[in-house]
């Protein structure tokens, strides 16, 4: 390992659609597949400058590959258990800053 | 490595029977003082800081406080937590028992101890089918398996997400069957413009493969740290200004301060209690787009306590004098 060196690697990083194939190890068509059930989006419109993904996608990709594989989830299973933690995670955020008041 | 217990109420200066109203007070007294923009002696003020924030996180919020209070309750001397029967400690075994490799981390402005309880994230190990096969008999062997991810929180104040920064971190692993320890040092970049709950990814940072697979990711989850003056939401600001109920129906101007200086705000006539004043970009910044959030003044009127003489008399005038009714509504 080397000490101190910066590893901005990570920070506020775009990657294309087959960088994201790679890093998650799920192929590209089923990244387009997530996309088109909404399951995950990319961070710029396909037309204007190609499939683009920011590291919350990433993230994203991997808890829906969790559910599937770890779970036995399908699509509808995972899309539901997606929203529910949305919901909770806005809500959490809105308790959390009334309580800063 | 069992974490140390942390004593949050002798941090904040408080009694165990703390009202949630003292608790909000002594931290926003302590998080004044400390702050490391405004104390003198910034490395100590900052360590403090960081404390203060931490045992905030966890009493602020009545889930946590009542966790913490079991926690307390439970913890032996020198032995760490006891689990009530039943139950199982942390997060530092598998489902079928045999332990995790564990991590440590130093330099997330979060302690051990608060990683361990009350991480908000867990350690979850998304991208590790299976996790528990690494002990079976065919688990591993030759096969290449993708390390673990592991997810951490990481504590950035409002001024870091302002202007960005990078936080050397460094994290020991200890592996659960040789019992080897290793250090990992390296910096990350906090962007400009991290709200809450951003997650940062860094690459190869997260539990070894197996059988020559690559080395899992480490996310970081950003948890802004508390400010004594400002609230953020997403990358908006909101600041609770104190209004006599004079400066509230006659208006004033009013210094408030802001993360890049003081702003003067004009408090218009009429302005009822927790009406918002919006101040156009002094919020957060947005990204990388140069934009920023938008700074909220939320008016919020005090009624004096003690009077004068000469003032009851005022009021007692105003009383007669006036024709406004707060109840009109109710009495068509």
């Amino acid at each position: 390992m080397n000490p101190n060196v910066p590893d901005d690697s990570a920070a506020a990083s775009r990657y294309a659609i087959e960088a994201v194939a790679e890093i998650t190890h799920v192929s590209r068509r089923l990244i387009v597949v997530y996309c088109q059930h909404g399951l995950i989006s990319p961070v710029a419109t396909p037309e204007e400058s190609g499939w683009l993904f920011d590291e919350e996608a990433i993230h994203r990709l991997r808890h829906i590959e969790h559910l599937r594989t770890e779970y036995g989830m399908n699509m509808a299973g995972v899309r539901m258990m997606l929203e529910m933690l949305g919901e909770l995670e806005q809500l959490r955020e809105e308790v959390r800053f009334r309580r800063g008041g | 490595m069992p974490a140390a217990f942390k004593d949050y109420y002798t941090t904040l200066g408080l009694s165990k029977s703390a009202t949630e109203v003292e608790i909000k007070k002594s931290f926003r007294k302590l998080a004044r003082k400390y702050h490391p923009d405004v104390a003198k002696d910034k490395k100590t003020a900052e360590e403090k800081f960081k404390e203060i924030n931490e045992a905030n996180e966890v009493l602020s919020d009545p889930v946590k406080r009542k966790k913490y209070d079991e926690l307390g309750a439970n913890w032996q001397d020198g032995g760490g937590y006891r689990p009530p029967p039943g139950g199982r400690a942390g997060a530092g075994h598998r489902a079928d028992g045999t332990p995790a490799q564990e991590f440590h981390f130093e330099g997330t402005g979060f302690s051990d101890f608060f990683e361990q309880f009350f991480g908000g994230a867990g350690r979850r190990n998304y991208g590790f089918p299976s996790g528990e096969q690494e002990f079976t008999a065919d688990g591993g062997a030759g096969r290449a398996r993708r390390g673990a991810d592991i997810e951490g929180d990481i504590l950035v104040t409002l001024e870091e997400a302002m202007l960005g920064t990078m936080r050397p971190i460094s994290m020991q692993t200890a592996d659960p069957r040789s019992g080897k320890a290793e250090t990992h040092s390296f910096t990350v970049r906090i962007p400009a413009g991290a709200t809450d709950g951003r997650r940062i990814r860094v690459p190869g940072k997260g539990a070894e493969g197996t059988g020559g697979g690559v080395a899992g990711d480490l996310y970081l989850r950003v948890r802004l740290a508390a400010h004594p003056d400002f609230r953020p939401r997403g990358a908006d600001l909101y600041y609770d200004l104190d209004l006599a109920p004079w400066e509230a129906v006659l208006g004033e101007q009013v210094i408030v301060p802001g993360l890049s200086g003081a702003i003067k705000v004009r408090i218009p006539p009429g302005t009822a209690s927790g009406q918002q004043l919006r101040v156009r970009a002094q919020g957060l910044p947005i990204g990388k787009s140069g934009d920023r959030g938008d700074l909220y003044v939320v008016s919020n009127i005090q009624i004096p306590t003690e009077m004068t003489d000469a003032e009851r008399e005022l009021w007692e005038k105003l009383k007669v004098a006036s024709s406004f009714d707060p109840r009109s509504d109710s009495k068509t």
